[in-house]
């Protein structure tokens, strides 16, 4: 039996003709390289396992340096913009040019400036209220759980209703109620309806945790009940708390740029989706003016896009089996090269 | 059984407190809900059209009264009057909306299921390799991607630059509504470009779900005899994986109906599509109460229905739920 | 009344779970024979890899699992380089498998009955569905089961009536081998009792080989003929089932005897061996029990001992002591 550690002088592929290779087991050396199998990066031997896999998850990584781009951008530029967001900045409808870097509104406002300046509150309803929503859910989804009896019948409940309640819809209710629905007013109604999603996934998780070995020495050692709520069970939900947050976070931008399309928003505040209700008030692409509607747009898109990579990077954490690793590819070509076929995956 | 009548009693307790949510709302706003009305149109009503606002929100009697007045009337379909389109009852406007509203995210809502479904399955099944690699992050992607900009774009594209299709309306102004070829044609010419704008932006869910679910079951020991069995890939991948994974997708696609419909807002404001959602903004507009806390109510009802046939459906699916 | 001729011969046996970042040898590269007619065992404690050498034996290997390396032969044909059509001749009708938890081997949403014939007609389509039906009532009355049952679903059954119903879908095309993975653990001890006699008589009455793999050793002894005991993805020894208690050669082995009470107690229990197996990911060099072995030597620690027949016991064994 070959020692698996010892080091291998040439490759296995060379060393052996084709009906040997087949059966030959290869070292555990010659396999990490024939599949390319690289040692965990040093550097994150200190982070705990979970946030180690993050911080080596590509997915999001490139959301994660995405976003960050985009909250300094929209934190840095306006300082360096000689234009005031809200004020006529030049002619209308200019086309971009070494004056206006995405040209001009038809009211003349600078759109470089609007977006940045508007980014910092598309950005800040959004993370806001999904930030708020997840931290409801997560109080709402472990007490349920946790407690269970009676405690869990009435909390569930409030959480089924939340989750069949329209959210725009009631949404558009307040705001239409309130004078003019600033951002601050939509970020709210938006917080509190949308944390059912977090609330129930946080319940079951709970639930299944409730019954796990190290929950219930603490509870026969005599602990206190929010000492285990808080030392044992909430550091398994973080990473659920952040799943819910990325997901509210998300469909808060979209629905404060749905709202304000509609016309339901403040019109005087600058932020993306009201950048879109003007573009789409003024005719902006019926006239050619493309640089009033994308520069908002693709604000929008990319902030998304990075908040759905992070997701992703997120689920592959909470479920390893999700992560479609490339490794598949080379597992099957090492199958192949010995006359094996690739059949069970 | 016993699981269909709890899950009606919980839609009965669902629908109150949505009644209540809507009788409160103006009512914990600071002054006289009619009041508050009333002054924010300036002067521009006649005495009859302030006189239904009032009726509208019965302010006589005590709060206990007010909401049993109003309940009654919610039970008997009656959202009052509305004031724009003075004198039509609110509910007939709403129900003229909602057909149409119904045809966009009813083929819409199809499609995206059956498209995202059916990627998700390939994705699935094929985990790591190309397609799944590129489409499985693209598609969610797309979910991502404000409805507002993808339909804009059809439209400048195709409406205004290509004119392969009509600037607006659900139907050609020439043609009457019947169950004629010609007139089904001419709808589903004008609902295609708001369809397809719904349908971009909400198939990927249908696929990152379908496509998750499916690689947890793959692990599932009854998936792995299946294998070992020899039955063809086709029969496990569809009898044996899909078949389970298909019931939690089918909750889900109730819950989302209710945002599917929000997403219509925008559709149909950009499409000037004659559905609740144009309605409802034109009722934001010119501030018709009655009509924008008549359309709440109607969504909800909507979105409880999709539910109620979801767990009807769920029940003729599942054989572990016909136990009781 | 097992022959002496190898049904199924492996050799060199390799098994890796690949990581992200790491590979772990689960299985290095063991050798043995299930004979015909034979009820052959796989002992050890959890994460030994006597699983994933049942798994690679089907051909059920999956992500992150990989046979790396040799052979499993069946008359001569390598298991492991079967194209589609082979493999699918292969399954099921030399090879078939009981999980251990019956609970999650039948598909709660289709009824068991099209459970057992979708394998009938997938290999006899010349039976017809008539044909396939008939089969699966003549399997349920094997098993006892009343055949109007058949339509039922599994949540409909019991716990043993399920793994019954799996050892039925198990017989359906009469196998020449028969896996069994832990086919009695999540059944309480009477229930035990039933499934194994049941077993037994049919093993009898059939005629095919099972490869058993089981926490329990007492229940393993009864039931086979040849028991391989496995340590940290390696056999330590292979021994007439009636040697194992009596004339244990491994250390390990005999650990494993000694941890196991007579008579009473149903479960074997392990903590009678102090130490945990080594980290598969990263081995010691040596012989993989010796940070845990009372006699351990210097020579150990060094070379990892091969497995060696010992013809006056009739036993293999891989250790150091016994040169």
């Amino acid at each position: 039996m070959a020692d698996i550690t010892q080091t291998a002088s040439s490759s296995l592929l060379d060393r052996l003709d084709d009906a040997a290779l087949a059966s030959a087991a290869p070292t555990h050396i010659e396999l990490m390289r024939e599949l390319r199998i690289k040692q965990k990066p040093g550097w994150t031997s200190r982070l705990s396992p979970s946030v180690a896999a993050f911080v080596t998850n590509k997915k999001g990584m490139a959301g994660v340096i995405i976003l960050l781009a985009m909250i300094l951008f929209s934190i840095l530029a306006p300082m360096f913009s000689e234009y005031n967001p809200h004020r006529r900045a030049g002619k209308p409808h200019v086309a971009p040019s070494y004056e206006h870097v995405l040209g001009t509104t038809r009211m003349g406002k600078d759109v470089y400036t609007q977006v940045a300046y508007g980014g910092r509150i598309s950005l800040a309803v959004g993370f806001g209220a999904g930030i708020a929503a997840a931290a409801i859910g997560l109080a709402i989804g472990i007490s349920a759980g946790y407690f269970g009896g009676r405690v869990d019948d009435i909390l569930t409940f409030f959480v089924n209703v939340v989750l069949v309640l329209p959210g725009l819809p009631l949404i558009i209710v307040i705001a239409s109620l309130v004078d003019s629905a600033g951002p601050l007013v939509i970020g709210i109604v938006l917080a509190l309806t949308g944390w059912g999603w977090p609330a129930r996934t946080i319940r079951t998780q709970t639930l299944s945790l409730r019954t796990r070995e190290f929950v219930l020495s603490a509870e026969l050692m005599g602990e206190k009940k929010w000492r285990i709520i808080f030392k044992e069970i909430f550091p398994n939900m973080l990473s659920f708390f952040m799943g819910g947050l990325v997901l509210g976070t998300i469909s808060a931008i979209l629905a404060e740029a749905a709202l304000s399309f509609i016309g339901l928003g403040d019109p005087n505040a600058v932020t993306w989706g009201t950048m879109l209700y003007w573009a789409q008030n003024n005719m902006a692409l019926q006239t050619g003016a493309w640089w009033e509607i994308w520069p908002p747009a693709v604000a929008i898109m990319l902030t998304g896009a990075a908040l759905v990579m992070i997701n992703f990077a997120v689920d592959e954490i909470t479920n390893p089996q999700l992560k479609a690793s490339r490794g598949i590819r080379r597992i099957k070509r090492f199958l192949r090269r010995r006359g094996r076929s690739a059949d069970v995956f | 059984m016993l699981y269909i009548l709890r899950r009606v009693a919980f839609y009965l307790a669902a629908f109150f407190v949505a009644v209540t949510l809507n009788f409160f709302i103006p009512r914990i706003m600071p002054g006289d809900p009619s009041a508050r009305i009333i002054a924010s149109f300036q002067g521009r009503l006649n005495e009859a059209q302030i006189e239904a606002i009032r009726a509208s929100y019965g302010t006589t009697g005590s709060m206990w009264e007010q909401y049993l007045g109003y309940v009654g009337q919610v039970l008997r379909m009656d959202f009052g009057i509305s004031t724009v389109q003075f004198p039509e009852p609110t509910s007939s406007l709403l129900f003229y909306g909602a057909t149409w509203t119904l045809v966009l995210v009813g083929i819409a809502i199809t499609f995206a299921f059956l498209i995202g479904t059916m990627m998700g399955i390939h994705a699935a099944w094929n985990r790591g390799g190309f397609f799944d690699s590129v489409f499985t992050p693209i598609n969610v992607m797309l979910n991502a991607f404000t409805p507002a900009v993808v339909a804009l774009l059809l439209f400048y594209a195709f409406s205004l630059q290509l004119q392969w299709f009509p600037l607006g309306r659900a139907h050609s102004t020439g043609l009457s509504p019947s169950l004629s070829f010609e007139f089904i044609g001419n709808v589903l010419y004008h609902a295609t470009l708001p369809v397809l704008s719904i349908l971009i932006v909400s198939f990927g869910g249908w696929h990152l779900g379908m496509r998750n679910v499916m690689i947890n079951l793959l692990n599932e020991d009854f998936v792995i005899l299946a294998r070992a069995k020899g039955l063809s890939d086709r029969r496990v991948r569809y009898r044996y994986v899909a078949r389970n994974a298909i019931l939690p997708q089918i909750t889900s696609l109730a819950l989302s109906v209710g945002f599917l419909l929000g997403g219509a807002l925008v559709t149909e404001q950009v499409f000037n599509y004659p559905g609740l959602g144009k309605f409802t903004v034109t009722a934001i507009e010119s501030r018709d109460y009655s009509f924008i806390q008549a359309q709440l109510l109607l969504l909800t009802m909507s979105v409880l229905v999709a539910n109620f046939l979801s767990d009807i459906a769920n029940v003729v699916l599942d054989p572990r739920l016909r136990k009781g | 009344m097992s022959s002496d001729r190898a049904l199924l011969e492996v050799r060199n046996l390799t098994v890796d779970y690949v990581g992200e970042h790491s590979i772990a040898r689960a299985v290095n590269g063991i050798d043995f024979d299930i004979r015909e007619g034979e009820a052959f065992g796989l002992a050890g404690e959890s994460g030994c890899g006597k699983s994933t050498v049942a798994f690679a034996l089907a051909r059920l290997t999956r992500l992150p699992g990989l046979v790396s390396g040799g052979e499993v032969r069946l008359n001569g044909e390598n298991v492991l380089k079967f194209d589609k059509a082979r493999l699918k001749a292969y399954r099921w009708n030399e090879v078939s498998f009981v999980f251990q938890s019956a609970m999650n081997a039948l598909n709660p949403v289709i009824p068991v009955a099209e459970q057992i014939t979708d394998v009938i007609e997938t290999h006899n389509p010349s039976l017809g569905a008539d044909g396939a039906r008939a089969r699966a009532e003549e399997l349920f009355e094997l098993v006892g089961i009343p055949p109007s049952r058949l339509d039922d679903f599994s949540h409909q059954f019991s716990g043993g009536m399920r793994q019954r119903i799996c050892i039925a879908i198990a017989l359906a095309l009469n196998p020449r081998l028969i896996i069994m993975d832990e086919p009695t653990t999540a059944l309480d001890v009477v229930v035990q009792r039933d499934i194994i006699e049941q077993i037994v008589d049919l093993k009898a009455k059939l005629g095919f080989s099972v490869l058993f793999i089981t926490h329990d050793l007492g229940l393993m002894i009864e039931f086979c003929d040849r028991i391989g005991i496995m340590y940290s993805g390696e056999l330590v020894e292979v021994a007439p089932s009636e040697a194992i208690l009596t004339n244990a050669l491994h250390p390990y082995t005999r650990a494993l005897g000694n941890s196991f009470p007579p008579l009473t107690g149903p479960r074997l229990r392990m903590e009678g061996i102090p130490g945990s197996p080594p980290d598969l990911r990263s081995l010691p060099q040596g012989c993989r029990f010796a940070p845990r072995c009372p006699h351990a030597m210097d020579i150990c620690r060094v070379e990892n001992p091969e497995l060696r027949l010992y013809p006056e016991h009739r036993s293999q064994a891989a250790c150091h002591l016994l040169n």
